[in-house]
């Protein structure tokens, strides 16, 4: 008699069970399943890239205290660094951490507005109406920082 | 001798279904939306004004931009906001991860100091700055 109980879609149950009651507490997807495109969906794409440029934002964060360090070093210092940042690499690194600003920012108010119950079944809908605002807005603001070169 | 019956301590704070997390995700939503805000005044102070490649000041326009008390105000909310939603964030990330409850408890400790030892030192940098205008 094979049967589909609800516990038969937990991902990773099955290993669980191999490898003993306790091992691992956590339920849902590893952090490796937030790499393997097989099976997704919208939602669990928007959810990886949001952790993704979620993490990247944090080692942002750190990043930008430590080069504004160089500030109290002193003016040449601060200087030297200008004219490294003004180069393109840089210049393209800085439309991508707006890009990552952009999608955390968006897909994150999408999920407010979804999870706290303002917009509750209009997911797909708000990725895509965030997905063209957050595209023209990353349009602009490339414009903006690699027009001046 | 009669001891009079002890009565349950009434809960400081309001319970929440769903516990910490729950109200960690909550302050998660908040201070997601006041970045919002503070974001983009960042943004758009700090480097979409600026005429120079890239946005980016010049050493003494920076000092001269940090001396005004709105903006150092504005870039300390930002520093406190920013810090607690990337902790807050970071903390999902890593108790997703299926840790013990004795590790998350180390977790939470751990983030709490690294996030008290990064608003210190931002203010310190933007205090420093600010005093040098």
């Amino acid at each position: 008699m094979s049967q589909t109980t609800s516990t038969d879609r937990i991902p990773g149950l099955e290993e669980r069970t191999r490898r003993g009651p306790v091992l691992r507490k956590g339920v849902g997807v590893s952090p490796s399943g937030w790499f393997d495109p097989r099976g997704r969906t919208i939602g669990s794409w928007a959810f990886a890239a949001n952790r993704i440029t979620g993490l990247g934002l944090v080692f942002y964060l750190y990043l930008h205290l430590g080069v504004l360090t160089m500030l109290l070093v002193g003016e040449s210092m601060w200087n030297d660094f200008v004219e490294l940042a003004t180069n393109t690499v840089f210049l393209l690194l800085d439309v991508l951490l707006i890009f990552g600003i952009l999608f955390h920012g968006l897909n994150g108010v999408r999920v407010a507005l979804v999870g706290t119950g303002i917009v509750p079944d209009r997911q797909k809908a708000l990725f895509w109406a965030f997905t063209v605002i957050g595209t023209l807005l990353l349009v602009y603001a490339a414009i903006h920082v690699l027009g001046g070169e | 001798m009669d001891v009079a019956p002890t009565r349950p301590v009434p809960a400081k704070r309001r319970p929440i279904p769903g516990g910490k997390s729950v109200r960690v995700w909550r302050w998660t939503v908040i201070t997601g939306v006041a970045l919002l805000v503070l974001l983009v005044v960042h943004m758009i102070a700090h480097h979409f004004v600026v005429d120079e490649v890239g946005g980016l000041r010049t050493f003494q326009q920076v000092l001269e931009y940090i001396s005004s008390p709105l903006i150092f105000t504005v870039e300390c909310f930002f520093l406190i906001t920013v810090t607690t939603h990337a902790l807050m964030g970071l903390r999902a990330v890593l108790f997703d991860l299926g840790f013990g409850s004795r590790t998350r408890r180390r977790i939470d400790g751990a983030l709490w100091v690294l996030g008290i030892v990064t608003v210190a030192y931002g203010f310190f940098l933007v205090g420093t700055l600010a005093s040098r205008a």
